[in-house]
């Protein structure tokens, strides 16, 4: 199966999720619109600010850098001039990350997938406008070439390359990080595969719920959540 | 009525489900956005309703923060008084609504009211715009009435989500049966004596004759919100919370 989220775990916030995939867990918090201060404030648009939280001590460059990769991701799905002179807060606190000693990079874009998803749950259950629906994955190229989805801690270990990849419903491409060796044929490849996977995420539903496209194990998670919660939502309406 | 369809961010809603309006006009509510000439797409994951009475659409969807609209009843809260308005806060973290010290009924210049800060008031939303500051009213200001709206003096304000509150305030249809399907405040309303005001904010003042019963009510309305309890749910909660007083 796919990720496991839980809605709305924290009520201060305007929308929260937390999102457990195979290598991390994530506590993410979007607010907004609200009130930005005058250095941040654009007169056009929503300032998006994104804080990242490493699982122990503060964070550092390593934390400022996925903060802005993850930014640049979320201004391209949010909506931002809906909200001129507002901000738009996502803090991803990390709770759990692979533990096991990772090269540089590849613990880097090993996270990214995760805090894209996390956030854009989160986001959409704070109700803020988007423009369209975004699904991130992690594939890895192990030691015998092959191409593994969201591979585990000792495939990362030994992998040749990892590429973190979001596409949105449109099959536009809005984020690609890479780790380790590759060509450009094998970058292709992966692309191809990470598209199919992402547009499974958000596969549409046949009558009984059931996967109707799309192959993979973890079937249209991203669809199924949102689908459960919007129902979820509107259960009063058929009680009365 | 067919399973209500859920849309996610970025979706275009297909042909055969917008309603055919008399007068060639559709009604765009939340959630929903016109890309001309002719595409409504979602701006958020939510599931779609539409009347068709009134040829309008718009998407439910359960959380997010208070965005004002003209002609909304809020709950504010007066942050401070300047020489001519007062600045009240509708959601935390917001920039704060404008409240003229005149918008009030049968005020005049030197009879204007003294507003703490921290006092809250109950208003309506005049003006709303994503370029300036909301303004609120105390009063309708076609008639000079108050119409239920001004200081509320007392009790105590509970924080529940927005559409919750949008299901208090849908008020009973003709068999008096609730169409929020909220039957806590109607129940409790039976057995101790209170008042009540439902902010579109997210916002319910309550006052009894008690704390405790205030602190009750308050509580129940909690639970049911976060609790997504069904009326029959809501039944029982009331009659244990009422033994229990």
């Amino acid at each position: 199966m796919g990720p496991d989220i839980s809605h709305h775990p924290l009520h201060g916030a305007d929308g929260s999720v937390t999102f457990s995939s195979k290598l991390c867990s994530i506590l993410a918090a979007a607010n907004g619109p609200v009130e930005v201060q005058r250095r941040d404030e654009l007169p056009e648009e929503a300032a998006v600010e994104v804080n990242i939280r490493p699982v122990s001590g503060v964070s550092g460059p390593r934390e400022r850098w996925l903060e802005s990769v993850v930014a640049a991701v979320l201004r391209s799905v949010l909506h931002l001039h809906m909200h001129p002179r507002t901000l738009i807060q996502v803090t991803l606190q990390i709770t759990k990350a692979p533990s096991s000693t990772l090269k540089g990079a590849v613990q880097d874009v090993a996270l990214l997938p995760s805090l894209i998803n996390a956030s854009f749950l989160a986001l959409a259950d704070g109700g803020l406008p988007l423009r369209n629906t975004v699904a991130a994955v992690l594939l890895a190229v192990v030691s015998t070439g092959e191409v593994r989805e969201e591979p585990s801690e000792k495939e990362l270990v030994g992998c040749k390359s990892l590429h973190g990849l979001a596409y949105n419903n449109h099959g536009d491409l809005l984020l690609s990080e890479s780790a380790g060796g590759f060509d450009l044929a094998e970058w292709e490849r992966i692309a191809d595969q990470a598209e199919e996977t992402c547009r499974a995420a958000m596969a549409p539903l046949d009558e009984d719920g059931v996967v109707m496209e799309g192959t993979t194990s973890s079937g249209p998670w991203l669809r199924q959540e949102l689908t459960d919660k919007a129902q979820a939502a509107v259960a009063w309406r058929e009680a009365t | 009525m067919a399973a209500a369809m859920v849309l996610l961010p970025g979706e275009e809603i297909p042909t055969d489900r917008l309603p055919k309006p008399k007068k060639g006009k559709l009604t765009l509510g939340p959630g929903l956005q016109h890309t001309p000439p002719s595409i409504i797409s979602a701006t958020t994951a939510g599931s779609l309703q539409v009347d068709h009475r009134k040829a309008a659409l718009w998407l439910e969807h359960a959380g997010g923060r208070y965005q004002p609209s003209v002609g909304d009843l809020v709950i504010a809260q007066i942050h401070h008084s300047s020489v001519e308005t007062f600045s009240c806060a509708l959601t935390p973290h917001t920039s704060f609504a404008i409240l003229g010290q005149l918008a009030f009924e049968g005020v005049s210049k030197k009879t204007r009211p003294q507003l703490k800060a921290g006092d809250v008031v109950y208003a309506r939303v005049s003006r709303a715009s994503k370029w300036e500051d909301v303004e609120i009213e105390c009063f309708n200001s076609a008639t000079g009435k108050a119409e239920g709206m001004g200081q509320l003096k007392g009790g105590m304000v509970f924080d529940v989500r927005p559409a919750f509150a949008r299901r208090l305030m849908m008020g009973t249809d003709k068999e008096g049966v609730s169409k929020g399907g909220v039957v806590v405040l109607e129940e409790v309303g039976g057995k101790v004596k209170f008042e009540v005001a439902v902010g579109r904010n997210g916002k319910v003042w309550v006052d009894s004759g008690s704390v405790r019963e205030t602190v009750m009510i308050g509580h129940l309305l909690r639970g049911a919100d976060e609790g997504g309890w069904d009326v029959e749910g809501q039944r029982k909660a009331v009659k244990k919370a009422l033994r229990d007083v």
